[in-house]
């Protein structure tokens, strides 16, 4: 089978999604620091940059938001999760956007992660406006700026560490 | 581990209809940013909270509301200051604190975040995942959407089984503090087994975030195998890894295999005869 019909298969495309969205899920799950008015900090954003720019774009924007969207409904904060499907998928698709534009090039990943940190930080801050008000959301922004940093910060160089341990991790991004 | 958000049950709430919850659901949080007096809420407030008492238990009620209770005494902190105008209420040498156009707010901002919340939890902890997958294919998501979720639902208890098993083996790995047979003398036992700082535990997470992302980066193609197997993605016809010949190669073998045939069964009634 040659290549681009191993990358356009649907069954491959489903398990990708549906697998890198489970990732997103523990990642966000296993790993929770208490804030008082996020709920809390976690590493999703870690597995969104490293879907970004490891799987593309697509991946990044349906595995990063269907995979933070279950984990606020499986946890007790059900209330952010059409928030969190919106903001942390367009931060994914942001990020594997821009990246894409000069995979090997440093200079491109740093703009994609700068980029994605300010979508993740604008989009939390505009959603906790329209639910807990100014207050609340301003306190919360630098809160949600470190995570979205510390997401791309991991995120890029274990994307560089996977495709180095485990070269066929390329052949699943679209 | 348990992963899911439904909380099984036999209320009223539990049978009703999935598609029909999610359209309820947006007149549901939408009541709650009319621009009306916050006290014309309380009863929509009050009976999201009844309907979860009644249908899930008061420990459903409980949890949501100890989970946003923090964000709720952040409103009451943070609001006022942002809202200024109106009665003063409480002033610190001339200047306001709370008025009351800050109350109306917060108290509005409270009951909104609350009320949203228990709406939200009152309709997926009723509802099946499975049934939300079939809800939003009625309402135009595509399967194979649909799928993806449901699928994602299953595997986050084996990578969380994983995960903790890489943490497990990557904890065996860190070195002890001196090799075996040369602890300083006097020295418990205890104290010489563990390592004489801790590790850096950022740095200590990447090798073990590596390994889980390649555990499951390998259960990709194995995923993918087992949906084709099921016919999934079948427009075309299936593909296959093998192929057999075609065209001249096989009219040659068919041609050889009717001269065999023939050599095996003319003789004997051609001896007949």
């Amino acid at each position: 089978m040659r290549r681009n019909e191993l990358v356009v298969s649907p069954a491959l495309r489903v398990s990708t999604l549906a697998i890198l969205a489970a990732v997103t899920t523990v990642f966000t799950i296993f790993i929770r620091i208490p804030s008082p008015a996020r709920g809390y900090f976690n590493l999703g954003d870690v597995a969104v940059a490293f879907t970004a720019f490891t799987f593309g774009p697509v991946s990044a924007l349906i595995a990063g938001g269907v995979g933070t969207a279950l984990a606020d409904l499986v946890g007790s904060y059900v209330q952010w999760a059409p928030i969190s499907l919106v903001v942390h998928g367009l931060e994914g698709l942001v990020i594997g956007l821009i990246a894409r534009i000069r995979p090997d090039s440093a200079a491109t990943c740093i703009l994609a992660g700068a980029v994605g940190i300010i979508v993740m930080t604008v989009g939390y801050f505009a959603g906790g406006l329209l639910l807990t008000g100014m207050g609340p959301s301003l306190a919360e922004a630098p809160g949600n700026l470190v995570q979205a940093a510390a997401g791309v910060i991991i995120g890029l160089p274990l994307s560089i560490a996977v495709a180095k341990a485990y070269p066929p991790v390329r052949r699943y991004s679209w | 581990m348990a992963v899911d958000f439904y909380h099984p049950g036999t209320s009223r709430l539990h049978s009703f209809d999935a598609r029909a919850k999610l359209i309820l659901l947006v007149p549901a949080v939408a009541c709650f940013f009319l621009p009306v007096p916050f006290w014309t809420q309380l009863p929509a407030l009050a009976g999201f909270g009844l309907l979860i008492i009644f249908s899930l238990g008061v420990s459903e009620l409980w949890k949501p509301l100890r989970a946003i209770g923090p964000v709720l005494i952040l409103i009451c902190v943070l609001t006022p200051p942002f809202t200024r105008n109106g009665v003063p209420l409480l002033s610190i040498s001339g200047f306001p604190l709370v008025t009351s156009t800050g109350l109306q707010a917060t108290l509005s901002t409270v009951t909104r975040f609350a009320g949203i919340t228990l709406a939200f939890v009152a309709v997926f902890r009723s509802m099946e995942p499975e049934h939300l997958a079939l809800a939003l294919q009625w309402f135009g998501a595509p399967y194979t959407m649909a799928l993806t979720f449901m699928l994602a639902l299953r595997y986050i208890p084996s990578l969380g089984a994983t995960w903790r098993n890489v943490q497990d083996a990557h904890k065996l790995r860190v070195a002890p503090r001196a090799p075996l047979g040369r602890e300083p003398p006097g020295r418990p036992r205890s104290a010489r087994a563990l390592p004489a700082r801790s590790p850096t535990r950022w740095r200590d997470s990447l090798p073990v975030l590596t390994s889980v992302l390649i555990q499951a980066v390998k259960g990709i193609p194995a995923l993918a195998v087992a949906l084709e197997c099921r016919g999934f993605g079948r427009r075309a016809p299936r593909t296959s890894l093998l192929a057999l010949k075609t065209g001249k190669g096989f009219a040659g073998d068919l041609i050889v295999c009717l001269i065999a045939a023939i050599l095996l069964v003319a003789p004997p009634f051609l001896l007949r005869l």
